[in-house]
């Protein structure tokens, strides 16, 4: 254009010396630096630097030393590792389920009421605003036993025995458990019910003109449409129970992740090696199964229930 | 098979009624299509019959029973949804067989009744698709069988093809047209449009705020319509409707409080025929001309009032030029200016 054009109107601007691609590449760019600049300096670089320190000894006061697998060795020669090994997996396998079933239960009959709906989904959704420790505290509070505690208290006055709730060996884990789960409930109802609201109606009154029943609209319909919902919060709240800590570490403090290591997950044992015995080769070990753990566990899922 | 009666039905939401007590017959294998535009009440009556809201006053009857109370598996009726309401994860033939869930038929019967509905609306090629890899058009089908299969006595219509495009919506008025005359059951189907009104209907009821205003075959509403409103929603373009009086034989422009309003289809308002005695004359300026093929439409202005015309398809006024355009004695639909009912014709 411009070579035919010998005299070019003075009000016309001139040509940006940029093409337009390169300008909206710049600013789009130029946006992003600062979380991809972030992220790579705050999370991925410590991520990989952890698989390098799996393979050294390293106390914080000395440079790290190569050691080869011996922190692996070790780890896998370690009763108390499988136990907490035995103890994450013991949260994920039963928490995740019943966490789920709860709330789409809550969520599907939530859905239906139209009497105080807003006032109703607020109070489910208020434990997920409410701090972990705090919640753990209000709880270890509530496993107390009599006249401290208002389950045993309960339990007494219908004159059943006090359960040890803390202190047992075997119920310390779902004690925690039930927690864990009351904590993530909200956030879960909320993206259930979301779900829910998005499946069109007329799919509802086409089933009804039908003949179609409560419990197969229920198993035909509405969770076959749900899947990606139920998806999304299988490998999320498995996340989160994999990553326990919070709840452990605040309703054990006394003996964090005890009694005798019955509720020790990953990630408390991680961070005692790591900030109380100061071996951070070893923690680094456990980060890297760890991670392993999330990846298969989360690409398993993603596998089992794709599109097909 | 059946008959579907409304005896002084209403419906209300808290105080507001929305359908004041409207009466209609339905009988046996009748194409019924309610329209109007959005809000008259004609979706809400169709989901009375359906069974999906509840009557707030007087009666439906399908087949003669009473069904205020019955619930909508029980009515023996099917459903076709604006949006097809045809589940994602199934396979077509999964859907269409969704309709016989409940029956209690052998699954070699259910197969049957699968591939004779999926033959008769060409879906055999297509059964085992998902209805994402299918057209508009074809999920409609898809629908449409799935209702099909139970051999319901009424099959009810939501607006089924608002969602289509205009080549697509042609085609399938034809084909659920021809679908009636095949099955022979009554159908009663919602829309706002008036040309698929027109072209399906045996009968069209045409509905305004809650009330019926006419039911009457096609071309008995375009013939005779009971009042402005109808004259002027159905038929396109929309009829022209001018203060007028009468004269010695015929009609002419009025000012000021008419004695009477004259309805003239554009159709009937024939540009640059020769004035007879009788009938409407009228002259304007044209302000813009629509070239159809067949016809020109010819819009002009005339006394201050947006006037439109017919010319042949070739002979297009220029913008700016005079016209005269003509109406033939006994084409001019007269209404009363109070009431705006149908008083006769001049």
């Amino acid at each position: 254009m411009a070579t035919t054009d010998t005299h070019p109107p003075d009000d016309q601007p001139a040509a940006p010396r940029l093409s337009m691609r390169v300008r909206r590449a710049l600013w789009v760019w130029g946006f992003l630096a600062l979380p991809v600049l972030f992220y790579s300096v705050i999370r991925f670089y410590p991520t990989l630097d952890a698989f390098r320190l799996s393979f050294t000894e390293w106390n914080l006061m000395r440079p790290p030393k190569f050691i080869g697998l011996e922190n692996y060795r070790e780890m896998f020669a370690d009763e108390d590792f499988w136990q907490v090994f035995r103890n994450t997996f013991a949260y994920l396998i039963m928490g995740t389920p019943i966490s789920l079933v709860v709330s789409f239960t809550i969520a599907y009959f939530l859905d239906k009421v139209r009497f105080a709906h807003n006032f109703l989904r607020a109070l489910y959704f208020l434990p997920f605003l409410t701090t972990a420790s705090a919640m753990a505290w209000v709880w270890r509070w509530f496993y107390q036993p009599a006249p401290t505690g208002i389950i045993n208290s309960v339990l007494s006055q219908m004159g059943m025995g006090q359960m040890d709730f803390l202190r047992s060996t075997t119920w310390a884990l779902p004690s925690i458990m039930v927690t864990a789960i009351w904590a993530g409930l909200g956030f879960q109802i909320i993206i259930f019910m979301a779900g829910l609201r998005a499946i069109p109606t007329t799919y509802y009154e086409a089933a009804r003109i039908d003949g179609v029943g409560d419990w197969a609209i229920l198993r035909k319909i509405t969770l076959p449409l749900l899947k990606p919902t139920t998806v999304f919060l299988v490998v999320f709240s498995s996340i989160g129970f994999l990553r326990i800590f919070d709840q452990v570490y605040n309703m054990t403090n006394n003996d964090p992740g005890g009694p005798l290591n019955s509720t020790k997950p990953l990630v408390l044992m991680i961070y005692q090696t790591a900030f109380s015995s100061f071996q951070m080769g070893a923690a680094a070990a456990q980060t890297v199964v760890l991670f392993t753990i999330l990846l298969i566990v989360s690409l398993l899922q993603l596998w089992v229930l794709r599109e097909r | 098979m059946a008959t579907i009666e409304l005896k002084s039905l209403v419906k209300s939401y808290g105080r507001t009624e929305v359908i004041h007590s409207i009466d209609l017959e339905v009988p046996d294998g009748e194409f019924v299509v309610f329209v109007g535009p959005s809000g008259c009440g004609k979706s809400t009556t169709l989901r009375m019959i359906a069974g999906l809201e509840e009557v707030s006053g007087g009666e439906v009857r399908i087949g003669g029973r009473l069904v205020n109370e019955v619930d909508p598996k029980a009515r023996n009726i099917a459903m076709v949804f604006q949006n097809y309401a045809i589940y994602p994860h199934m396979s077509v033939r999964q859907n269409i067989a969704f309709g016989l869930y409940t029956s209690k038929m052998s699954k070699e019967e259910k197969n049957a009744k699968v591939e004779d509905a999926a033959q008769m609306l060409d879906l055999t090629n297509l059964l085992d698709r998902r209805p994402s890899a299918l057209s508009g058009g074809q999920r409609q089908r898809v629908a449409i069988g799935r209702a099909m299969v139970r051999d319901p006595a009424a099959f009810l219509f939501d607006e089924p093809l608002s969602n289509l495009d205009a080549q697509l919506r042609a085609q399938m008025r034809i084909e659920i047209k021809a679908l009636h005359q095949r099955l022979g059951t009554t159908i009663a189907y919602v829309t706002h449009d008036q040309v698929e009104a027109m072209t399906m209907a045996d009968r069209i009821v045409v509905m305004k705020d809650g009330h019926i205003l006419q039911a009457a075959p096609p071309m008995e509403i375009y013939d005779n319509p009971v009042d402005v409103f109808t004259a002027r929603f159905i038929g396109t373009p929309s009829m022209n409707i001018l203060p007028a009086r009468q004269t010695g034989a015929g009609m002419e422009l009025a000012e000021g409080a008419p004695a009477v309003l004259a309805g003239l289809r554009p159709a009937d308002l024939r540009v640059g025929e020769t004035p007879q005695s009788g009938g409407m004359v009228l002259s304007g300026t044209v302000t813009a001309v629509e070239p159809l093929g067949p016809e020109t439409l010819v819009h002009f202005e005339t006394g201050g009032h947006a006037v439109i015309g017919s010319a042949p398809g070739h002979e297009i006024p220029a913008i700016g030029s005079t016209v005269t355009a003509v109406t033939a004695p006994g084409k001019v639909h007269l209404f009363d200016p109070e009431t705006e009912k149908a008083t006769g014709r001049a």
